[in-house]
Parts: structure tokens; sequence; C-alpha cells
């Protein structure tokens, strides 16, 4: 509660129980996730292009409560201050909605998932394809759910595809929290806040290639090794989820 | 001149295409003398709107609109506050408006678009003159606690009549809204009762079980209609709007009182009759609106 500094004006009433019993303590195994996954399965995933008509291409993606609109724009005049370049620019911004998370306005903490999307997708793109021209990747996180950055990075990657943007293939992002002894993935956000490591890759499955790897916190070895045979099996299996949808939308538009 | 024959082949089609983006004004004019627009509508008519409730889980009331690909997001988020000494018993509204990059080429990060303020303006006075809410009903304990209601609304898709699409999102959120059982603790905080606890000891009485939906009593509705030579164009697109500026916004509540009327400069001069025909344009749709948020509420009931 409201009790660090200055007390705000405002202030969001919370639940009376102020600590909810530990969602899983060190020995026990036989834990069960909020939502009633299982450790190694994602939550469904839903994509759908062409959610933004005034923009070049754009799409949407719901992973649980993670909700994700990515609108692509260009390639479009670069900004007048830009200096030349023989290849294309490649801008993006993250946001997120006043009401995304469970406390108002939190989700502008997230500042460093702009340039973490810029760079999980600058590798897959052509930008030779469209030089001295840029093309901007805007996301709005509607509502976190967790995971959210793997899910705006796929979303984007399908939205630029939508565009028409060239690229060498789909980038896919899923990420594994690590809770004590466990290995869970794509964790929501009451899972994120208990972990104690977090890794996401975002990858290229069908050119096995990673475009990001971002590790943190505590992990051993044999953990990481495990983590990221899981992520990038579920990566390949989520690039045919995204493949499809854009098939799907293609044939529709052709009838 | 005319538009160039459409006689099929893809040279003529390029044409008109063509055509479209160089004279877009006498395009326009050349479909409104046949009394028709280019997407096919009547001039009097609006986009085909959609509303669904609840979008937002994390949110206590929400609703998504859509006129057409415009497409509005609104959510409410309740907090408490101490009331003002003024109006010790009196909760409040806080509505902001926002036009994210996502929504519109226009619009790029840093660099905020000029209508949003506009339209957050316009949506605060609208609601507070049209009374719909009593701010009473969100005192908790007076001159000690009371509700702030933060309306956030988001455009998704700007593609003209912001402001109608915004308000319908708006009032379809209030509609929606579930406020919280809330009691006070021993330092005089409000606390949330969480529902699994209803079974249980119950520490502290609730301070509004009665009072988890807001009585709206006049729902205002808007439409914007375009105003050029002769002709009124009800629910512009974004095109339209771009090429013909001279907009006029009315705002009735359900009983077909006016609440707001905004016609913002432009150079067509409005004259009475055509205001009247604005109104009379606006009295129709407030129906059409009606009708699609009581669905949306009894759909809501159903489930």
């Amino acid at each position: 509660m409201a009790s660090k500094g200055a007390a705000p004006s405002t202030y969001t009433p919370t639940p009376t129980k102020k600590t909810r019993p530990p969602i899983f303590s060190d020995s026990d195994v036989d834990w069960l996730r909020p939502d009633g996954r299982g450790f190694h399965q994602c939550r469904p995933a839903f994509f759908r292009t062409g959610a933004v008509n005034s923009a070049a291409g754009s799409a949407y993606a719901e992973f649980g409560n993670t909700k994700v609109i990515v609108s692509v724009f260009g390639p479009r005049e670069s900004k007048k201050a830009m200096m030349y370049s023989d290849v294309g620019r490649l801008n993006c911004n993250v946001s997120y909605t006043t009401f995304a998370t469970p406390v108002r306005g939190q989700g502008s903490d997230n500042k460093e998932f702009s340039s973490m999307l810029h760079k999980a997708l600058e590798g897959a793109i052509m930008l030779e394809t469209f030089p001295k021209t840029t093309v901007d990747v805007f996301a709005l996180v509607l509502e976190s759910g967790g995971s959210d950055l793997p899910v705006v990075i796929s979303c984007a990657s399908l939205a630029l595809a939508d565009a028409g943007i060239m690229m060498y293939d789909l980038v896919a992002g899923v990420s594994v929290s690590c809770l004590g002894r466990n290995l869970i993935i794509d964790p929501i956000l009451e899972e994120e806040t208990f972990q104690d490591g977090s890794l996401i890759i975002t990858c290229m499955p069908s050119r096995y290639e990673v475009t990001q790897l971002t590790i943190s916190g505590e992990w051993s070895t044999a953990k990481l090794n495990e983590a990221m045979e899981l992520c990038l099996d579920a990566c390949s299996k989520l690039a045919k989820i995204m493949r499809s949808c854009l098939k799907e939308a293609a044939s529709a538009s052709q009838d | 001149m005319g538009v160039p024959d459409a006689s099929g082949d893809l040279s003529s089609e390029m044409e008109v295409d063509a055509f479209r983006r160089l004279f877009p004004l006498r395009y326009f004019e050349r479909h409104l003398s046949e009394s028709v627009r280019p997407d096919a509508r009547p001039l009097g008519r609006a986009r085909d709107t959609t509303l669904a409730l609840g979008a937002v889980a994390s949110a206590h009331g929400s609703a998504l609109a859509k006129i057409g690909s415009t497409t509005m997001l609104a959510a409410i988020k309740m907090e408490v506050m101490t009331p003002s000494t003024e109006s010790p018993d009196e909760g409040c509204i806080a509505i902001d408006f926002h036009m994210p990059p996502i929504c519109s080429p226009i619009v790029r990060p840093g660099r905020p678009a000029e209508a949003a303020p506009v339209i957050s303006k316009q949506l605060s006075d609208t609601i507070s003159s049209s009374g719909m809410i009593n701010l009473k009903e969100l005192s908790l304990v007076s001159g000690k606690a009371a509700w702030i209601a933060y309306l956030d609304i988001y455009c998704l898709d700007a593609d003209g009549a912001l402001f109608d699409a915004a308000l319908l999102s708006a009032v379809a959120a209030f509609s929606h809204l579930q406020i919280p059982i809330v009691s006070l603790n021993d330092d005089g905080k409000i606390v949330v009762i969480l529902e699994e606890d209803d079974g249980t000891k119950l520490e502290k009485e609730p301070v509004n079980r009665e009072k988890r939906k807001l009585t709206l009593s006049s729902i205002p509705f808007s439409l914007t209609c375009i105003l050029h030579k002769n002709y009124i164009l009800a629910d512009p697109t974004a095109e339209e709007e771009s090429i013909m500026e001279t907009l006029v916004t009315v705002g009735l509540d359900s009983s077909s009182r006016l609440v707001s009327f905004y016609k913002p400069g432009g150079p067509v001069l409005a004259y009475t009759s055509a205001v009247q025909d604005c109104v009379a344009l606006t009295r129709q749709r407030v129906k059409e609106l009606q009708e699609i948020l009581d669905e949306a509420i009894s759909g809501m009931e159903i489930d």
C-alpha cells in the first residue's frame, strides 16, 4: 500500500490479505500453475493480421490475458534530421495503456522494450530492400498478462509480414522462467513476480538462427541448456501458428 | 470533368485511383452529385457500429466500440481519493483520451496528436454537462473517502468521427462498470473485500454493498457531420474529413435534449437550416446507438 515517500493523492485499494500464500515452496514439485497449465505448456496463442486499417500492416496477438496490437507504417520518408543511409531504418516503439497493469500506469516502467524489440527484429529484416526510408513498428500493450515482450516481438514480425516488408523469416519469441527447481514456459504475470531467473529467446526457426537471447537472474548451466532447448522448440511451434495465420489471411483475401 | 469511364481493364482502374489522389475534392463532388459516397453510403447514413463490453479484464469497466474502421477501447479503473472540502460527498471522474502511434500514420511517438487533448476536453465537457453520472454516488465516506474514476480511452484505429466513437465507448464503459466492494480498516483506509471471502467471516462491514453499479440517468450520444456546399455528410471517414474541413458535432441525450454542439471553424458557415438538419440526423442516430448499447448490455446479462 501507499507507504513509500509522500502519500499520493489517490491510491488503489488493495485486498485485505496483503500477502498471498507463496504459490510455490522450494521442494514442492506437485504444485499447479495458477491457470492450471503444465510446466512446459504454453498458453493458447491467437493471432490476427489486419487489425488496424490505417496502417500499412498490423497484427493483434492474444496469449491468455496478454493482449497486444502492433502497427507497421512505411517504408516512408525518414525524419529530416536523419543522415543519408544506404539501407533502410527500423524504428520501434512499445507503449502500454494506463489500464494494462494491475496498478494504473505501471506499464511505463518497461522503457527498455522499445530497444529490445528493435534489436530482436533488426536481424530478420532485409533493410537493403528499402534504402533511405524508415519502417516504423509501433506496439501497444492493451493488457499485460505476463511474457509481454516475447508476445510483442512475435506479433511485430507478423505485422511486418502483413505490411509486405521483406524478411528472412518470421521471428518468434518465447520466454521461460526458473522457479526454484522448475522451469515454466510462457509465464503469466504472477509467475514472473516470483521467478528466480528468466530467459527470453527470439529466433527465426526455419533458419535456426537466434536474433536475441536475454538471460537474467539465477541459473545453473544444466538448467540453462534445458531452458534453451525448451524455448527453441516452442519458438518453432509458435512460428507454425503464425505462418498459418498469414496463410489464412492470404487465402481469405484471394476469395 | 467526369470520372473516366470504368470499362473494366486495369488501365482505367488505375486512372480512377489516380484521379482520386490528384483531384480528391472533384472526385468526391462527382459522387455527391449522385447522392452517394465513395464507400457506397447515402449521405446521411452512419457506418456499421459494433460494441463489446468487458474487453479489458484488468479494469473495473471497459468497452470496445467500432464505427466503421474507427476503433476505440475505453477502460475505467477506480481509485480512492480524499474529496475536496467544497464537495465532501462527491467523487470525481478523470477522463483522458489517447492517440497512440499505432492508430494513424500521422501520429509519431513523442509527438502527440493535436486532436487528442481537444477530444479529451470535449469528452469531459459532454459527460459532465449531460449529468449522466451523479457524482454523489461515487462517495464512500463523506469528507473522508470517495471514488475517482479514471476513464482512459485509446484510439486503436483512426478513421474519422473520433469523438463519436470515443463518446460511445466511454458511456458503454460506464454502463459496464462494476465498483469493487470495499470496507474501512482500522487505519481509516479503504480496502477491497475479496469476492471469495464472502462465505467466511467479514471483519468489517462493507461500505458500499448496494452501490456497485452507477445509475446512468441520461446517456449522451453524438454524431459528427461534414458540411460541404449544400451537402451534409453524416459520420465522415478520415479521408472525407481531410478533404472537406467543416465539421459539426451534435451531442444529444437519450431524451433528445441538446447536450453539446461543436463547430470548430471550417470554411463553410452553417445556416440555421443546416444546423437543424444536423440535429435531425443526430436524433435518428441516437436511437440507433441507444439500441446498440441496450443490446450490448443485455448480451452481458445473459452470460
